[in-house]
């Protein structure tokens, strides 16, 4: 077993200091924006002067809210997005304490299920659609996207009442590069064997990314980083596993649980609340639009086609990092990555790396049967 | 060395007994609701009738659902790794296993004598031995003689329901329209089968293949099955064991597990 890291409490404590934080900024009357997924470029919120807040949801209690109101065979993250805003504008009693801190919603044209939900979102709080090129290789895809984001950044100005300057931008991008860099040298410090920390734990810092200040994550990981430099870890418990799939939004650690408490150790997520969010960095030395823009199309996620950017990263993680065995992990009714699970799979059996397929979703009644299959799994890659 | 094997199957509990490369006894019964008690009850039958000490058995592992709960073993192993040592014991030529229990189903892809991949289907009652035994019901026949009234038919049944519960609705309106119990079963067989052929090649299964748990003994599902694939399929004596033989197969160490030939 590994020792618990101390630096990981700034994480756990951090949640009170950052709600208080949002709290006295909108007292300020500085605007706070609420988002849900990577394709949103926290550079330009923040060259605005705004704030932001990750949306995305991992909580099941949320979900019969949303089923009031949704159809039930929809990705759980959908729904439990949707059932903490709904609840919280409802006067629920969830007490989601992210939504009442948010003036508006900045949503992104990504997956059916979610483009439609936030229609209805609208309803509720107001919502700001950005569309995406769905094929993204192109210059006319480029160009497009690119006045997506100005007009994006227009709706910024309007909003908070400054101008996104692009030397604020150039700032933006410095400062989102740097959180970058950092999450670099920690995912590092995770090719080692045995790894200094547990995926379990990393997710549970990931999911804090877009929640915290930039400042307090930094602070958060570089200290963990320094830590992990001068632990030395207990022997492996079991094979190396890379996690590749939907994004693990706060709340949702089921899978990379079960995988560690059968001996499974995670030493590399390919996902949203993994590399995917960090792995590119913008160019600083071209203009500040056409960098953000660039960078944020690589985003390797299954909306998009062809996707084959992303079929290469997951076998070139999986040979960097060493890893024995893929869990591709995928919420209940997400077509994106439940269909694009074949040509990952198919790409990585040429390199002979086995894959285990799991599709849940936020409930518990099958964690049994996904504990049947990783324990078979982890004593196949054995 | 005497080992023992013990499958704790959601529905069957299966205790086998083995010494050295040899199969000494075994035991098969329902698991009623608690495995452990299942498992004990079950061990020292088998012991007592194969007139063994409790003390003469150098190991024992567990498999099967309930594998957790037996706490008498010494260790236990995924149903997955213990179906294959099982079935490769019996046949080491064997490449694909389709395993049809009560409650689950599931195919194992074997390379080099061992596990290379699996799919299960435990989330659905579709493709399992419940299917069978609820729509048996509907039909008013035991699950035993469903095989053969299907070896019985020449049309069978068009059942277009996957789902458990509205497949035995479909069963009474068939009935109702007076198609033959013969035609029904056949119709049940082919749907079951053909659901697990999808899976079987889903997983590239192509020959070589053995077919075990509680549907592998209807005679009328093998013929699907057979039909459906396009090979003879490997079936055990007891194909009911095959869990138990590999975690008694564990338990001896891996020096049993036969040389393969490829
Ligand atoms: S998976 Fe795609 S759509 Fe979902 S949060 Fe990530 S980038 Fe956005
Ligand atoms: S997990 Fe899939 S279905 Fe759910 S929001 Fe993300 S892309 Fe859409």
């Amino acid at each position: 077993m590994l020792s618990t890291l101390q630096s990981l409490d700034i994480f756990k404590d951090s949640y009170e200091l950052r709600i208080a934080e949002l709290k006295e900024e909108r007292e300020k009357g500085i605007k706070v924006v609420g988002t849900f997924c990577l394709y949103v470029p926290d550079e330009i919120i923040f060259a605005a002067g705004a704030d932001r807040i990750v949306l995305c949801g991992g909580r099941t209690d949320t979900i019969p809210v949303a089923e009031q109101s949704l159809p039930r065979n929809i990705c759980p993250l959908i729904k439990s997005s949707f059932g903490a805003v709904v609840d919280a504008c409802c006067g629920g009693n969830l007490a989601c304490s992210h939504v009442p801190l948010v003036d508006v919603v900045v949503a992104e044209a990504t997956c059916d299920g979610k483009k439609k939900m936030y229609e209805i979102l609208h309803d509720y709080i107001p919502t700001y659609v950005l569309d995406l090129p769905q094929k993204p290789g192109s210059h006319e895809a480029l160009n497009y996207f690119l006045s997506e984001l100005r007009k994006f950044g227009k709706f910024m100005e309007d909003l908070t009442g400054n101008v996104v300057s692009n030397n604020a931008l150039r700032r933006e991008i410095r400062s989102a590069n740097e959180t970058k860099r950092l999450l670099h040298r920690l995912f590092e410090l995770r090719r080692r064997d045995p790894p200094p920390i547990r995926g379990s734990e990393v997710l549970r810092v990931m999911q804090k990314q877009f929640f915290l200040s930039p400042d307090q994550f930094r602070q958060g990981i570089s200290q963990l980083c320094d830590e992990m430099e001068h632990t030395t870890p207990d022997a492996r418990t079991g094979p190396r596993i890379m996690i590749s799939g939907c994004p693990m939004a706060a709340g949702n650690t089921k899978v990379p649980d079960i995988i560690e408490q059968k001996g499974g150790v995670i030493v590399v997520e390919e996902s949203c609340t993994g590399t995917r969010s960090f792995w590119d960095l913008v160019d600083e030395d071209k203009d500040p639009w056409k960098a953000l823009a660039e960078r944020y199309l690589e985003i390797p996620c299954a909306c998009m086609t062809p996707n084959d950017q992303r079929v290469a990263r997951i076998v070139d993680l999986a040979k960097q990092y060493n890893v024995q065995g893929v869990v591709y992990y995928t919420l209940q009714f997400c077509h994106a990555y439940n269909i694009e699970r074949l040509r990952v799979q198919r790409a990585l059996k040429k390199e002979k790396i086995p894959l285990l397929a799991i599709e849940s979703d936020y409930g518990d009644s099958d964690m049994e049967q996904i504990g049947i299959r990783v324990d078979a799994f982890l004593e196949m890659i054995a | 060395m005497i080992t023992a094997g013990i499958d704790a199957g959601a529905a069957t509990t299966k205790v086998l007994l083995l010494q050295d490369r040899e199969i000494i006894g075994y035991r098969i019964a329902g698991t009623a609701f608690d495995f452990l008690t299942a498992a004990r009850n079950m061990f020292d039958e088998l012991l007592a009738s194969c007139d063994i000490g409790r003390e003469e058995v150098g190991k024992v592992y567990a498999t099967g659902y309930g594998r957790n709960a037996i706490s008498f073993a010494d260790k236990s192993i995924s149903e997955i790794t213990a179906h294959a040592k099982g079935v490769l014991f019996l046949f080491p030529e064997v490449r694909g296993i389709i395993d049809v229990g009560g409650q689950d189903s599931k195919v194992i892809v074997v390379e080099d004598g061992r596990v290379a991949d699996f799919l299960m289907n435990d989330k659905c009652a579709a493709g399992t031995g419940k299917f069978l035994e609820v729509t048996a019901k509907a039909l008013e026949v035991t699950i035993n003689d469903l095989g053969g009234l299907a070896l019985a038919s020449n049309h069978p049944a068009d059942i277009t329901s996957m789902c458990t519960v509205f497949a035995e609705s479909e069963v009474i309106s068939l009935r109702a329209r007076g198609i033959t119990k013969e035609d029904i079963a056949a119709g049940l067989i082919t749907s079951i089968a053909q659901r697990v052929v999808v899976m079987a090649k889903r997983m590239g299964l192509k020959k070589r293949i053995a077919f075990v748990g509680g549907v592998a003994k209807n005679a009328g599902m093998i013929a699907t099955l057979e039909k459906e694939l396009g090979v003879t399929i490997y079936v055990p004596f007891e194909p009911q064991i095959t869990g138990a033989l590999g975690a008694a197969i564990a338990a001896q160490g891996e020096h049993v597990t036969p040389p393969i030939d490829s």
